[in-house]
C-alpha cells in the first residue's frame, strides 16, 4: 500500500539532521477538499500514534463531530476528553476557547464579564470576521504550549482535523494576516507566535487527504501548490478509499482481452461486476499516479466497502500508518 | 408518464443544488441543466468551481465569470434535437468581494478607499459565505435579465451550508448595531476616547489586553469606510432573499448513500424547512445498481469460462478466476444492497421526493455522456 519512493526518500531525512519524518511531528493538520475522509485520516493517524505510547490530542474545530464517535466513543464537545489510554480528543467550540482565552489573559472572572458582556466588545466579536477562526487556532496552539511540572510538552502529538480547503487555507493564513495587520500588542504577538509554529517543519507537518478521482486530485494540486506557497511543512499524501482489485495482474491482462460482455446469464453479471470494478482500480491507479508526482510520502488507504466506518476500520487504516513509518 | 423531476424542471425558475462536498453537486447542476434543455428549455446553469473536464463536456474550454452558450453542434453531435438551449457560467466567489464594493459603493472614489484599506484584503478572503451571497445576487440580477426558463444553482459546499444565506445578514447585523453605529459616527478616532469618557476605560483596557491597542482603531477606520455601502447591500440582501423564498425556487440536497452524508442531508433538510425555503427533494447520487445474483458453483463458473479468452487457461487458472469473479459479483451486490437499504431508511423518516442517480462507471467525457446522467435521474 505505500509508495516505494515514499519510504525511501523518508528514510535518509531521519538519520541526517533535517526534519523529522511527517508522523513523528508533534502538531499536525490534516486537510484536503470536503468530502474526502479527513476525519477518518485524522482518526487512524491519532490511533497509531497512542498505540505508540504517545499522549495524543485530536481537535475538532466546531463541526459535527466524528472521530469519537468513528472510535466507538460518544463525543467530547468542547471539553478534552480522554477516549482511551494516550488518546484524548476535543471539538473546540469558539465560545467555550474565548471564555477560556479571556480568563487567561484577564486573569479574573470579574474583569472577562466587564470586558466581554460589554455590548460593543460583544458586537465586534460577533461581526469582526475570523475571530472564531482565531480563537480555535489559539486553543490549539496553547495545548502545543503546554507542560508537565518538569517541563516538557504535555502532549506528544496534536492532530487537527483541519477544514476543508477553502476555509483551511483561510484559517492556516489568519496568523500572518493578523500579524501583518496588527502592528503591535499581545495579538501581534501571539499571531508571530502561532505562524512560526505552522511554518516550522521540525514541530509541524500538514497532511493532505484526496481521493484517487478528478476533481480531488485537481484541488490537492491546487492545494498543495498553495500551502506550499504559504511555506507550511507538508507531510503525508493520504489517498483514501483506494479501489481493490479482486483480479491479480495475471487475470487482468486476460480480463482486458475479454472486451465484449459476455450475453450469458451466468457470465454477464459476474464480467459487469468485474468490469466496474476494473475501471474504478484503472481510474484509482491514473489519479494516485498524479497524486504521486506532487513528490510527498504517499500512503494510500483502501476503500472500505461500507456506509459507515466503525473502529475495527479505524484500526486497520492506522495499522498502515504503521508500516508507513517503519523504517 | 412523466417523472417528477421533468415536472420539478418544468415548473420551477431557480432550481438550487445543495449538499456537502465531494457528493457531485456540480456535476448534478449541469446534469439537470442538460435534462432540462432536453426538454426544450432555454436553462442556464451557475457552477461553483467546476471540473475542466465537465466544462469540456459541455464543448466549451472553460467556463468563466460570463455566460457561454453550449455550442447547439454539441447537442446534435450527442443526438439532442429541439429547440432547448444551455448555457453555463462559473460563479466567481473570489472575486466578488470586490464586485460587492464597487457594486455598492456610493461614488467611485469610496469603493477605491475601501478597496485600499490593509483590512479589507483580509476581510474580503475570511467573511464567511459573503461572497457566495454576492454569486447569488448575481443570480438574481441575471434571473431579471437574462430571460431564461430555469436557472439550475450550484451552491458551494460547507458544514452549515446554509450559512451563506446569513452573511449579509450577520454583517448588516454587526454594522447597524447600537455599538458599531456608535464606533462609526466617531470617524475612526475617538473610540478610546468615548469609551474612556462614558467610564468604560477598565473595559478599553481590557479588551486592548488581549488584542493590542492599534486593532481597535485599525477596524475603526475600516468599518466607516465599509459602512457607507450599508442601504445598497441591504436592498440587495432583501430582494435575494425574496428570489430564495419564492414559490418558483426548489432546494435540492445532492447526497451519496453514505450514512453520514444522509445524516447531513436530514440536517440539512430541517434547516430550510425551518427558514420557510422550498425542498425539492433529495438527489441520490452514485448509487450501485444490483447486478442479477447467480446461483452457481466455482466448478459452473469455470465450466462457462472455457467460452472466453480464459479458454487457454489451465483448469487450475480458470478455477482462480472462477472465484475471484464470484467473489467480485458479491461484493458489487453487497454494496448495491447497502445503498439500497440506506435509501430505504430514508424515505421512512422523510416523505419527500428522492431521486436516485446510478454510479457512473465511466468518467462522463462528452454531452452524451451527461446526457446518459440525466436521463437516468429516476425520482420517487
Amino acid at each position: 500500500m505505500v509508495s516505494t519512493s515514499t519510504t525511501d526518500s523518508s528514510a535518509p531525512e531521519a538519520v541526517t539532521s533535517g526534519p523529522p519524518s511527517p508522523l513523528e511531528r508533534r502538531f499536525t493538520l490534516v486537510t484536503g477538499k470536503g468530502g474526502v475522509g479527513k476525519s477518518t485520516v485524522a482518526a487512524a493517524i491519532a490511533l497509531h500514534a497512542a498505540r505508540q505510547g504517545l499522549r495524543t490530542l485530536v481537535c475538532e474545530l466546531n463541526t459535527l463531530e466524528q472521530v469519537a464517535p468513528m472510535l466507538g466513543h460518544p463525543p467530547s464537545d468542547g471539553r478534552v476528553t480522554q477516549l482511551e489510554e494516550n488518546l484524548y480528543s476535543v471539538n473546540i467550540r469558539p465560545a467555550m476557547a474565548m471564555e477560556e482565552y479571556g480568563l487567561m489573559k484577564l486573569r479574573f472572572r470579574a474583569l472577562y464579564s466587564l470586558v466581554f458582556d460589554n455590548p460593543l466588545v460583544q458586537s465586534l466579536v460577533r461581526f469582526v470576521p475570523g475571530v472564531n477562526d482565531l480563537l480555535m487556532l489559539g486553543k490549539a496552539f496553547n495545548h502545543e504550549r503546554e507542560t508537565t511540572p518538569a517541563g516538557k510538552p504535555w502532549w506528544d502529538r496534536i492532530i487537527i482535523d483541519a477544514p476543508a480547503t477553502g476555509h483551511g487555507l483561510t484559517l492556516f493564513r489568519l496568523p500572518k494576516i493578523i500579524a501583518d495587520a496588527v502592528p503591535a500588542g499581545n495579538m501581534h504577538r501571539e499571531a508571530t507566535e502561532m505562524w512560526s509554529l505552522l511554518t516550522d517543519p521540525r514541530r509541524t507537518a500538514v497532511h493532505l487527504v484526496s481521493l484517487p478521482a478528478e476533481l480531488p486530485t485537481q484541488e490537492t494540486a491546487e492545494l498543495h501548490a498553495q500551502l506550499h506557497a504559504l511555506g507550511l511543512p507538508l507531510g503525508l499524501m493520504v489517498i483514501n478509499k483506494m479501489p481493490s482489485p479482486v483480479l491479480d495482474s495475471t487475470q487482468r491482462a486476460r480480463f482486458t482481452q475479454w472486451s465484449q460482455r459476455p450475453d450469458d446469464p451466468l457470465l454477464g453479471p459476474l464480467w459487469d461486476a468485474a468490469h466496474i470494478r476494473e475501471q474504478r482500480v484503472a481510474l484509482g491507479t491514473q489519479y494516485s499516479g498524479t497524486l504521486a508526482r506532487l513528490g510527498l510520502p504517499m500512503i494510500a488507504f483502501p476503500h472500505v466497502p461500507t456506509n459507515r466506518l466503525v473502529r475495527d476500520d479505524i484500526d486497520r487504516l492506522s495499522q498502515l500508518l504503521t508500516r508507513a513509518s517503519a523504517p | 408518464m412523466s417523472d417528477p423531476m421533468d415536472t420539478l424542471l418544468g415548473e420551477n425558475r431557480l432550481v438550487i443544488t445543495a449538499g456537502s462536498g465531494g457528493v457531485g453537486k456540480t456535476t448534478m447542476a449541469a446534469t439537470l441543466a442538460v435534462r432540462a434543455a432536453m426538454m426544450g428549455k432555454r436553462v442556464a446553469v451557475l457552477t461553483i468551481d467546476p471540473a475542466k473536464r465537465l466544462a469540456n463536456a459541455l464543448g466549451l474550454p472553460s467556463l468563466s465569470g460570463e455566460l457561454q452558450r453550449v455550442p447547439p453542434a454539441v447537442f446534435r453531435q450527442a443526438g439532442i434535437s429541439g429547440q432547448g438551449e444551455m448555457w453555463a457560467m462559473m460563479l466567481d466567489t473570489k472575486s466578488t468581494g470586490h464586485q460587492m464594493v464597487k457594486r455598492f459603493a456610493p461614488t467611485p472614489a469610496k469603493a477605491q478607499e475601501i478597496l485600499a484599506n490593509r483590512y479589507y484584503q483580509y476581510f474580503s478572503d475570511s467573511l464567511a459565505g459573503t461572497q457566495e451571497y454576492m454569486a447569488v445576487e448575481q443570480v438574481r440580477a441575471m434571473a431579471q435579465e437574462g430571460g431564461f426558463d430555469l436557472m439550475v444553482l450550484d451552491t458551494p459546499p460547507a458544514v452549515n451550508a446554509l450559512d451563506f444565506l446569513d452573511a449579509p445578514d450577520r454583517l448588516l447585523d454587526g454594522l447597524q448595531s447600537k455599538p458599531m453605529q456608535m464606533l462609526r459616527s466617531d470617524a475612526g478616532n475617538g473610540i478610546a476616547a468615548r469609551l474612556a469618557s462614558r467610564g468604560k476605560g477598565l473595559v478599553l483596557r481590557g479588551f486592548n489586553r488581549l488584542t493590542g491597542g492599534p486593532f481597535l482603531t485599525e477596524l475603526t477606520t475600516f468599518l466607516t469606510v465599509f459602512g457607507s455601502i450599508l442601504d445598497a447591500l441591504k436592498d440587495a440582501s432583501v430582494a435575494v432573499q425574496s428570489l430564495l423564498r419564492a414559490p418558483s425556487t426548489q432546494f435540492l440536497l445532492v447526497a451519496t448513500p453514505a450514512r453520514s452524508n444522509l445524516e447531513e442531508a436530514l440536517r440539512f433538510r430541517k434547516e430550510l424547512t425551518s427558514r420557510g425555503l422550498n425542498f425539492g427533494g433529495y438527489v441520490i447520487n452514485r448509487v450501485h445498481q444490483p447486478l442479477p445474483s447467480i446461483a452457481a458453483t466455482t466448478q459452473d463458473v469455470a465450466e462457462a469460462l472455457k467460452a472466453s479468452p480464459f479458454a487457454e487457461a489451465s483448469d487450475t487458472e480458470r478455477q482462480t478466476i472462477a472465484d475471484a469473479l464470484l467473489a467480485g459479483l458479491t461484493a458489487h451486490n453487497h454494496l448495491a444492497t447497502m445503498d439500497a437499504t440506506i435509501i430505504e431508511r430514508l424515505g421512512l423518516v422523510d416523505d419527500a421526493t428522492l431521486y436516485q442517480v446510478p454510479l457512473q462507471t465511466d468518467e462522463i467525457r462528452d454531452l452524451s455522456g451527461l446526457a446518459a446522467v440525466a436521463r437516468s435521474v429516476i425520482g420517487k
